[in-house]
């Protein structure tokens, strides 16, 4: 069974006709578009800022500004991959606003800890795929995300693109050398 | 081994380990793979990192589901929302500026804020968050808005 399928049981309404509802005012299409992705938006919102709280901080904001802005949604992507664009573009918000204030921590306390391991990191699921998350993490921050995005998100590479803000073709070479990358780590 | 046929395979495994290949193409992989190492590596990765896939907390959904329902306000707290500067415009019968990126001050990709006309989204802060234009509006709802604004303002 495929991701979306996982979450989309048969006759269920598309994202597109949720969204739809959400703009005339019916709140339980936004929160079934919320049930949908909001699992895709935290992976995205951890890969990038790579810690359980902040992620969810991250998750939050994007839905509210995805469903803020909804009335301008068009529908030319799918909302999935415009709600992970937001997502990325939040966390990367979250990044900056994060990496100030470690330099201000530097300049008034010394050295800073490295980053502590969330529950996040601590749920994966056996040895090996602990050691690829962490291999994932090494990867530069586009390579990582295209390589989980096509793999556990099942996005196009065009969809890839919109989300790091590059070509189709940039996505696809991202991956490929992210795989590449990714293989020689685990090995 | 065949370049062609591994880059084909190449580009059809994650949508193979993800289940989301229609069963011509599934036959491609099956085929190919148990005679090609690199390919079976490559397989046996993606996998690897599909199993890796994080959960998300249990309590984030119930999180997010409350805040969903205050991301919009209902009808009658919109009409109050509405700034001084529309309800003037609303007044003289003019239009409000519909340049969605002066009202919404975030960071979300440029296609999102092309707002169509009769959509009316206002932040929970009372700031017009889309183009909210009157034409939608029978009469009577605009006379109650006109009543409801001179009313309180006396
Ligand atoms: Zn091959």
């Amino acid at each position: 069974m495929s991701v979306r399928d996982e979450e989309r049981l048969g006759g269920d309404p598309s994202d597109l006709e949720l969204v739809h509802a959400g703009r005339s005012g019916d709140d339980s299409a936004l929160g079934e578009l919320v049930k949908r992705h909001h699992a895709a938006a935290y992976r995205v919102a951890v890969s990038l800022v790579n810690e359980d709280d902040v992620a969810q901080d991250v998750v939050q904001d994007a839905f509210i500004k995805a469903f803020r802005a909804l009335g301008g949604f068009r529908g030319d992507a799918s909302f999935r991959t415009w709600l992970l664009t937001i997502t990325a573009n939040e966390a990367r918000g979250a990044l900056r606003r994060s990496s100030r204030r470690k330099e201000t921590a530097l300049e008034d306390a010394g050295p800073v800890q490295s980053e502590a391991m969330g529950p996040a990191q601590a749920a994966v699921v056996s040895q090996e795929a602990g050691r690829a998350r962490a291999m994932l993490e090494r990867l530069p921050e586009k390579q990582r995300l295209s390589v989980s995005l096509r793999i556990e998100e099942g996005l196009s590479f065009k969809e890839i693109g919109e989300v790091i803000g590059s070509s189709e073709g940039a996505a696809r070479v991202n991956y490929f050398h992210g795989i590449r990358r990714l293989r020689e780590l685990m090995e | 081994m065949n370049n062609e046929a591994c880059g084909t395979v190449r580009e059809l495994i994650p949508d193979f380990v993800g289940g989301r290949l229609a069963a011509t193409d599934v036959g491609v992989v099956e085929r190919h793979v148990p005679d090609c190492a690199e390919c079976a590596a490559e397989l046996a990765l993606a996998r690897v990192v599909l199993a890796s896939r994080l959960a998300p907390p249990p309590q984030l959904l119930e999180r997010l589901l409350r805040s969903v329902e205050s991301v919009r306000t209902q009808p009658a707290r919109t009409w109050w929302g509405i700034s001084a500067a529309a309800i003037a415009a609303l007044a003289l019968g003019i239009g409000i500026s519909s340049d969605p990126a002066a009202q919404i001050p975030v960071d979300v990709p440029g296609y999102a804020y092309e707002v169509e006309e009769g959509d009316i989204w206002l932040s929970d802060d009372g700031l017009v968050a889309g183009a909210p234009l009157f034409d939608g509006l029978s009469d009577d709802a605009l006379l109650q808005l006109l009543d409801e604004l001179s009313g309180g303002s006396a």
